[in-house]
This record gives structure tokens, sequence and C-alpha cells, in this order.
């Protein structure tokens, strides 16, 4: 690997821990600063399917599929008073390793893959969630720093074993 | 009724059955809380109500082509669904006749034929064995195959819902939807609807009967479990939800009618289509009607919402199923509908509200998991059956019924009543006790 792709492996491996960080302490403003305005979210139902057949995922439907205003949305109704979802919030726990850059354009455009495994903690509930999947990210250099453009979660359930996805992937 | 010596666990059946008739009543809005949580009750309930009734297995647009088939289950039992080369749709226990393996394990895809992994047994979608591996030398010609075609379900389709039942000896589907057809044709067949993509799944540590008893009669809790989203503006105040009527059938089933409404939250190029599949009077209604909220017994529920999204009103339709999987655990799966015919665009939009409202990160769906889990939470273990807790159903008990409500069933002029939970449950101990 060369030199500039370590450099930028390493960069992005820290944006993608900060941006962990930011949601782990329920700093939802902090983290939507991250957000470029042509964000697209989203994150397809995964489904079975025979053999080897791909993908696997649906592409049709989607548990996320929001642009800049409805993440905003869903970010305004988390300081709202009736979050109840999320009052109090839960633990969340963010591990982003794995990290590949698949494309890299310096100062411009990268595309950057990435595993995600989240633990989520409710209340006094004992029992924890665990959600874990891929993402694929693309960011966009602006004005002297990397916005997250596109992120594509593909969980690695078919049924998701957490209440609802109150939470950001 | 005295305070119970042994936990349901340790009666009889009669014992424990009983015990409900006495604990549980249903005229005078009294539920007990052991219901929501006692191992007894859950494995009556599934003998009683699930191995007995109809089911939604799903619908007919998710298979749409020949050699189509999709994985559901009934009552917990995995089942097939295929549509044939006949375009017939027939459905079978996902099971192997031979020595029991499941055929198939994919969520849908397009097959003519299934063969089990286990020894290669291989069965036409019909349901019919039509290949055994080394039949002739194994077997010396003598396997009758011809009784060994797969166990079929029996299945029962209305407007597209395709409904499966293990009764062998089922109520007609027809009879046990009855009228409430009247308010299932408003909500899922105004128009040919489809079905778009995968359901999706979640698991909610909840008994499946609040989310049933939530969608058939309370829209009191909008106010307060879904203010967020009068705080966010996509519904005009707290209190939207309190005009309009309640109704209910017989078999439990009932629904919520949020009206008037000056706006028409469908798609305007399609009134015609939605005048000839309704009845004057169906029309009417949904000329004016703002939402849709209605629990088919036992555990469908459907949903027409209507939300302001980018400072544009659009409606979005989708049907769920609570389905148990414990006494403090259910798999929500919910579907999204939308009127087949509609422009691209409003089916893009209704999609994305229903995505941003009612799919597992919907801001409505959200906040109504919190609030089942913590009720489930409250009513397990021994503490709630042996101090008697019991909820209270009484909201709306003063109220008569209107008698200038369209549509058939008992109507109330006014959203905010129990009587539809009354309806639900005295239904729901009607069947424990058959």
């Amino acid at each position: 690997m060369s030199m500039e792709m370590m450099l930028a492996t390493y960069e992005f491996q820290q944006w993608l821990y900060r941006e962990a960080k930011l949601l782990d302490d329920i700093d939802f403003d902090g983290w939507f600063a991250l957000m470029h305005p042509d964000i697209k979210y989203s994150m397809p139902v995964r489904v079975n399917k025979e053999g080897i057949e791909r993908p696997d995922y649906a592409t049709d439907m989607f548990a996320f599929h929001d642009d800049h205003h409805l993440l905003s949305l869903r970010v305004e109704r988390l300081k709202s008073d009736y979050a109840w979802a999320e009052i109090p919030p839960s633990r969340t726990r963010r591990s982003v390793n794995n990290v590949r850059i698949e494309e890299y354009v310096p100062n411009d455009k990268a595309v950057v893959k990435s595993y995600l495994l989240l633990y989520r903690s409710r209340s006094t509930d004992i029992h924890h969630d665990l959600v874990s999947g891929e993402r694929t990210d693309e960011f966009l250099y602006v004005d002297g720093e990397w916005k997250l453009s596109k992120r594509f979660f593909v969980i690695d359930q078919t049924t998701i074993n957490t209440r609802n996805l109150a939470i950001f992937v | 009724m005295g305070k119970p010596e042994v936990r349901l666990d340790e009666m009889t059946r009669e014992e424990a059955l009983r015990y409900l008739n006495e604990t549980m009543v249903p005229e005078e809005g009294v539920i007990p809380a052991y219901i929501l949580s006692d191992p007894t009750i859950y494995k009556l309930e599934h003998e009683k109500i699930f191995m007995k009734t109809w089911v939604l297995l799903g619908h007919e647009s998710e298979i749409p082509n020949k050699n189509d088939y999709m994985l559901r289950d009934l009552a917990g039992y995995s089942v097939i669904i295929s549509r044939g080369q006949d375009e017939e749709i027939r459905a079978f226990y996902n099971m192997c006749t031979h020595r029991g393996m499941k055929l198939c394990r994919a969520d849908h895809g397009n097959k003519a034929n299934f063969t089990c992994p286990y020894h290669g047994f291989n069965f036409k979608n019909t349901g019919e064995l039509i290949g055994v591996p080394l039949q002739n030398d194994i077997y010396g010609g003598k396997l009758d195959t011809s009784k060994m075609s797969l166990n079929k379900v029996t299945l029962g389709t209305y407007r597209g819902l395709i409904f499966g039942t293990w009764n062998d000896n089922p109520q007609p589907l027809d009879d046990f939807l009855s009228d409430f057809k009247w308010y299932l044709d408003i909500g899922l067949g105004r128009t040919e609807m489809e079905v778009v993509g995968p359901p999706q799944k979640f698991i909610v540590h909840s008994n499946w009967k609040i989310g049933s008893d939530n969608f058939v009669s309370d829209s009191y809790h909008t106010m307060v479990t879904h203010g967020s989203i009068a705080q966010l503006g996509m519904v005009p105040s707290a209190t939207y939800s309190k005009k309009g009527y309640q109704v209910h059938t017989d078999n439990g089933h009932g629904c919520l009618i949020g009206m008037p409404n000056p706006d028409f939250p469908f798609p305007e190029e399609l009134k015609d289509e939605y005048k000839a599949h309704l009845t004057p009077e169906q029309y009417d209604l949904i000329s004016n009607m703002k939402n849709l909220i209605g629990t088919l017994f036992p555990n469908l529920s459907i949903l027409v919402s209507h939300t302001k999204v980018k400072g544009q009103l659009v409606s979005n339709t989708t049907m769920r199923l609570w389905k148990p999987v414990g006494p403090d655990k259910m798999e929500v799966m919910t579907w999204f509908m939308v009127e087949k015919n509609a422009s691209e665009d409003w089916k893009y939009r209704s999609r994305e509200a229903y995505i941003l409202t009612f799919s597992p990160s919907g801001i409505f769906e959200q906040d109504d998991t919190e609030v089942f889990t913590d009720i489930t939470a409250a009513a397990s273990g021994v503490m709630p059956f042996a101090k008697q807790l019991t909820y209270n159903y009484t909201m709306g008990m003063h109220r008569e019924p209107v008698t200038d409500f369209p549509g058939p069933g008992v109507a109330y002029g006014d959203k905010f009543s129990e009587a539809n939970s009354r309806n639900y449950y005295r239904y729901w101990l009607n069947l424990m006790n058959s």
C-alpha cells in the first residue's frame, strides 16, 4: 500500500471513530454536522436467497432511506420531549473496524467500506441488542473537511433483533 | 373471586380456563394483567386461537409470476406459498414427507420444484412427489409416491390477502371476515394494491396482543406516545387523533377512522379506480378520511396513515403481523402497500413516508414498541398474578353507538374509547373457551 493510501486509510479511520464517538455520546447535532447536504442514508432489508444469488438484500425496501431533510427530522425528534424510544437514551457502543478504501481522489471524493458492530443497552433491561453489518460510505471534500454524502448499511440479520431503529447505524 | 392458591401452570386446563373466566370480564372493562405474560395462557391461545382461526400469510402481489414462491409461517410452522404453473396459489408445510427436513430455506424465489437437502426427494410446486433418488433399486418399486405429497395448508384469499389455517373444518373465510370486509376494502382493497419489497421483520420483547389491541382501539395514546409528531409539524395538533369513528364487528375485528379531512391524501388520478372498486358510501368515506387504523383478529393490523412530509401531504398504507414468539416476545412483520397504478413519483413519496413513520426506524413505530416492551415487563412473573392486577378498559362505556354511520358493525362517534378492545377480548375469551 502506498504511503498516500496508508495516510488516507488512517484519516478515514479517525473520521469514523470520531463519528462513532459523537453518536455514542448522544451528540446528534455534532454528528449531523458531518453530513453533506446531498446525503443519502439507506439501509436495505436483508433477505435469505437461494444459493449465491446476489445481492442478498432488497433493492426496493429499506429500514432507512433518508436524505438530509429526513435525517434532520430524526435528529430534531430525538431532541423533543416525546422521543420515548430514546428516553432514557440507549447506551450504545459502536465498534468500527476493517476500514478499507475503495476509491480515493485526494481533496475530492472517497469511497470507504467498514464493518460496524453496535451494542445497544436500554434502560434497566439486562438484555442487550447487537446490530452488525457492513457500511459503504461515500465522502465529498468540502471546505477542507470530508463530509458523508452516502451511507449504505447492509445489516447481517434478516429479522432484526432490536425493538426499533431509534438509533443511527 | 378468591385469591388463587396455585399458579396457572399448576392447574388443570379446566381449572385454568375457569380461573380465566372468573378474572376476565371484557364487558365490564376488566382485563387481568397475567394474560399478557402467562405461559399457560400463551400455550392455550396457540392451540385454541392460532391453530384454529385464519391467520394472514401474505399478499398475492408478493408472488406475481408463475413458480414464484415465498416462505412464511403459520402459527409458528414454516409454510411454502407457491404460485403454480397454472397460476393457482397453494401452500404446503415446509417439511419433506420422507424424513421431515425443511425443503426450502430462502425467503422467496422462483422454482417449479423443491428438492430436499437430506435425501434429494423432489416435489413439484403442486405438492406431488416426483423424484426419489435410486427409487427402483432401494424401494423395489414399492414406494407409493402418490401418498407422499406435501402436507397441504388450507388457504383463503380476499382482495389479494392470503390467509391460511391449520383447522380442518374452519369457519369459511368469508364468514370470518364478515362485516369487516367493508373496512378491509377501504384499507387494502380500494383499488389494485401491491406490496413493495420484502416485509420488514424485527423482534420486540412484548406480548403480541398489545400490538393488536393498540391498533384495534387505541387512538388515545397518540397524543402522548406520538407527541413528537405534532412537535415536528407532521400532524396538525396533539389531539388530531380524537375526531372520527370507532367501529367494531363480529369476531373481534375493529378499526378507527379519522375524519373529516379537507385534503385528499391519495393519488388524484386514481379517483375513478377508487369509485369502481368501492361502493358510493365507501368512496364518500375515504374522500373525507384522514386515516384508518384497525385489527383483523387475531394479529393482523392495517393502517392507512396520513402525514406531511417535506411540506406535502401523502398517505402510506401498511399492514403488519404481530407474530407470537413467546409469552413476552413477538416478531413484527410490516409490509408497505401502494396503489399499483399510482405514478412512480407518488409511490416514491408514499414509501418515503412509510419508512419515516412506520418501518422499524419509523418515528411513530419506535415509541410504540418502547411502550409495548415495558407493559409486558410489568405484567410478567408471579406478582401481577398473585396480586390480581387488572387493567381498566372502561373508556367510552357511557357512549351509545351512532345510527347514521354508513358502514356495518357497531360505530361510535368518537375515536377515544375502549369499546373495540372490549369486543376484541370478548372474542378472544370466546375462542379460549371453545
